[in-house]
């Protein structure tokens, strides 16, 4: 069977190879015949120099494995989705109509990111006369988590239009880029669509009209909430109130962001990353490092109630909102992060340290860490710099 | 007695591995000798297609120190010779007589070797074609007789396990090892002497002797790495270097008066029966080596290691310096989604393949299992590095012709082991741009210096 089919294949890329070779009909678009080939089939390329021996790892594998790790909090964001929005319509909820719902609203996301972020990478492509890089699977996955489900589809296209056109390809493509497209492409929805990236209102993809008798706080996320309600004497007995445990911020069954609601999603994620070593273990375990440091001490000298997020227990900083998704998906993309080992662990320490001042001076503006790992992608070359010369000091010097 | 230990690196995963067993391969009609891989020498000729040569008669000589002689592998005919591309000489052919005659060089007794000049010595080497098996660090050049070294590394064993084991080719041989090493005594002051250790325990040759103890991965044997780890100053850069096998060579010049041509080869054809040592000659013809029924088509001949050698052909022969060669398979399928396969049988320093869970060791192939893409600064090149080089940066210094700060990076303690180009996911030939880079450095300051 597959036998057969890989025969068939073979056929029908060596019969069309030659439109798309030099002198071809359609040799503008090689780089999309040679894409759609290579998905399917690693070419043989026989090494020409030194070292004849060649490692397995390619860059599609390597952006495999991370989608790979996506696939923990896609599969609980579509169930998420799905969940709130049933409840929230009143429906009953069994779980076959939870993951269609889910589906319904997650994949078109999906769909038109991919869609309108190859339209991009294809143009240029073409253009640029340089195949198409295996990064933006990643990117076009990784946007959308980001969004929450009631984003307009056109925000989603005009959103990763911007990420893939002035995140990365304005630098000169993949492995040039300063900032991480996939985030870039969130802050531009941000701050351009404001209303349609925060509040309370957008957190809940509402299936039908019964939507009109929700009362607004069912819809609102847990960092949403701590913005709305300051008569609460702690944002831990507020959020216990609203019956958000620890333990349910962790396992992420509540109104958020598709992807970025379950810490423990993110966990099983780092762990492939860690484990497999596609992700720098420095950037994560510094960034958490940075976050709980920074909490605990920020705790220590507040005053309650001036900045509730202040003295709160640590270890919801961790679990609230897309701090887990992003140092794991966000901060690890290695492009933008600094290259050298000790640069890491700065580098993750400043992500988690910022996103906590951001959440604790600065209560209008509850998520943090977008704006934390941009800012830090920003460092990453000085970080890098740094490191480099103190180490250039430490080497006996060689001309 | 000092340990020195190698962290980074890559631990040999290739099946195939020489086996300590020696079978003799004489030459059957030709030999060689092959000039190209002669790092920075000029040759000027001396010897014509049709001339009568003895083992040990001057083949050329360096145009810039014509006191540097090379000599024939064989007695017999000249046969050929030939040029690669723009003209440069390639090759020397030597039709091979049946009785072959040595030419006679001065023996030096034991009791002569404390007494004899620095200077008699490093001309007597020059003109009984020794020398060139000296070597000088950071360019690999044939050393410098003018400078004196801090001192001279001498490497017995290699981290590759398929160059040749130094308990095999010291095998009968420690006596003129011991005599080679004196020699190196009479050149510099220090001679270090640095034994590879794969069984540590074992340790039944020239124990006494032996300065440095080197442990860990690849390239961890190579002299410039055990040089980076241990150098104090910056003097120590320019210091010089010889294999083991060589010093064996360099005793027995000496102790006998004739130019030694004995080798003894690591070979390997990825099978269990046919990889072992081979007791044959320098410049042999590469397909004396194997026998002919191991001679497939669709195969890649390396020389000199699978990772810092080159290719060859069956119908090319073996250069003065390398004594590794492997037969592998060239690649030629392309394989239905390579990419998302679990990797069982794929070879990889990263733990994306599930092979990583096991050390048994894998077959391997020519492939590059994978396009070349931008850098994404992955920093898998910076781990291996057995000199802390951290080539992505360095690659792009020298990208940028930004030369001042490469060097700055430490691109001269580059020993050319090729980690960095093997386990580059984005496959860029990152060692070979280093060692360009540095090729045309050297020959940048040699301009400078000359026409000064």
């Amino acid at each position: 069977m597959l036998n057969q089919f890989e025969k068939r294949l073979r056929r029908f890329f060596e019969k069309s190879s030659p439109h798309f070779s030099k002198g071809g009909r359609f040799f503008k678009f090689h780089p999309l015949f040679e894409a759609l080939e290579t998905i399917f089939f690693t070419p043989a390329i026989p090494a020409r120099c030194p070292p004849f021996v060649r490692d397995g790892i390619d860059l599609k594998r390597f952006m495999s494995i991370v989608l790979l790790a996506l696939m923990p909090p896609l599969f609980f964001g579509i169930y998420n989705t799905g969940y709130h929005s049933l409840l929230s319509a009143g429906n009953n909820l069994n779980f076959f109509d939870i993951i269609i719902s889910g589906l319904l609203t997650v994949m078109p996301l999906i769909i038109v990111s991919y869609g309108a972020g190859f339209f991009w990478e294809i143009l240029f492509s073409v253009i640029r006369k340089h195949p198409i890089s295996e990064g933006f699977l990643v990117t076009g996955l990784l946007f959308p988590m980001t969004l929450p489900p009631t984003v307009p589809l056109w925000q989603v296209a005009v959103g990763i239009s911007f990420g893939v056109v002035i995140g990365k390809e304005v630098f000169g493509g993949t492995g040039r880029n300063i900032f991480n497209p996939a985030l870039t492409a969130r802050a531009f929805l941000f701050f351009a669509y404001p209303a349609k990236m925060s509040g309370d209102r957008v957190w809940v993809a509402f299936s039908d009209t019964a939507s009109n008798a929700i009362n607004a706080v069912s819809g609102a996320t847990p960092l949403a909430m701590t913005t709305l309600f300051p008569s609460f004497k702690t944002i831990e007995s507020m959020l216990h109130n609203a019956g958000f445990t620890l333990f349910k911020l962790f396992m992420g069954n509540y109104p958020g962001s598709i992807g970025g609601t379950s810490a423990m999603c993110c966990l099983i994620g780092a762990l492939i990353l860690i484990i497999t070593g596609v992700a720098s273990y420095r950037i994560i375990l510094g960034g958490v490092a940075g976050l709980l440091i920074t909490s605990f001490l920020l705790g220590m000298v507040s005053t309650t109630p001036l900045n509730p997020w202040a003295d709160i227990n640590p270890l919801y900083h961790l679990v609230v909102g897309g701090f887990a998704f992003g140092i794991v998906y966000m901060a690890t993309d290695p492009v933008s992060a600094p290259g050298t080992n000790t640069s890491k662990w700065f580098y993750g320490f400043f992500i988690g340290m910022l996103t906590v001042v951001i959440r604790v001076f600065n209560p209008a503006y509850p998520e943090g860490v977008m704006m934390a790992i941009l800012f830090m992608n920003l460092f990453a070359p000085l970080f890098d710099f740094i490191e480099i010369r103190f180490r250039v000091s430490k080497r006996i010097p060689n001309v | 007695m000092k340990t020195v230990k190698i962290k980074k690196g890559w631990q040999f995963k290739i099946v195939g591995k020489p086996s300590p067993r020696i079978e003799n391969r004489p030459a059957m009609t030709h030999v060689a000798f092959v000039l190209d891989k002669i790092p920075f020498v000029k040759p000027r000729l001396l010897v014509q297609v049709g001339n009568k040569v003895k083992i040990g008669s001057v083949l050329f000589e360096d145009k810039k120190h014509p006191v540097l002689k090379f000599l024939s592998p064989g007695c017999g005919t000249i046969k050929d010779i030939t040029y690669g591309p723009r003209r440069v000489l390639h090759e020397i052919v030597i039709a091979l007589d049946s009785d072959e005659t040595f030419e006679i060089f001065e023996k030096v007794t034991e009791l002569a070797l404390d007494q004899i000049k620095r200077r008699f010595l490093i001309d007597s080497l020059m003109a009984g074609g020794m020398w060139p098996f000296v070597r000088q660090l950071p360019f690999r050049q044939i050393a410098n007789p003018d400078s004196l070294p801090n001192a001279v590394w001498v490497s017995l064993g290699s981290a590759d396990p398929f160059q040749p084991n130094a308990h095999v080719y010291l095998n009968h041989q420690v006596d003129f090892f011991e005599f080679g090493i004196r020699a190196l005594h009479r050149l510099v002051n220090t001679v270090h002497i640095c034994r590879y250790d794969e069984t540590p325990g074992k340790n039944n040759f020239a124990a006494s002797s032996v300065t440095h103890r080197i442990i860990g991965n690849y390239p961890a044997s190579d002299p410039g790495v055990v040089l980076y780890h241990s150098k104090k100053k910056a003097s120590e850069n320019q210091d010089w270097y010889i294999d083991g096998q060589d010093v064996i060579h360099l005793g027995k010049f000496l102790k006998t008066g004739t130019y030694p041509i004995d080798r003894i080869v690591a070979f390997s054809d990825g099978s269990f029966a046919n990889s072992c040592h081979l007791s044959t000659r320098m410049g042999i013809l590469l397909k004396d080596l194997a026998s002919p029924s191991i001679i497939a088509p669709h195969k890649r001949w390396v020389v000199g290691g699978v990772l810092s050698g080159y290719t060859s052909t069956r119908d090319a022969f073996l250069d003065p310096y390398q004594t590794s060669v492997m037969i592998i398979d060239e690649s030629n399928k392309s394989e239905l989604f390579g990419f998302v396969r679990p990797g069982l049988k794929k070879i990889s320093n990263s733990r994306t393949v599930l092979s990583a869970l096991s050390s048994a060791p894998l077959p391997i192939n020519t492939d590059m299992h994978g396009e070349e893409r931008p850098c994404i600064n992955c920093g898998y090149c910076a781990a291996v590095c057995p000199v802390d080089i951290m080539p992505q940066f360095t690659y792009k210094c020298i990208y940028a012709d930004e030369i001042e700060e490469a060097l700055a990076y430490g691109l001269l303690d580059c020993v050319e082991c090729g980690l960095c180009s093997f386990v580059c996911p984005s496959k860029i030939e990152m060692s070979d741009f280093l060692i360009k880079a540095k090729h045309r450095y050297h020959k940048e300051i040699n301009q400078v210096v000359e026409s000064v």
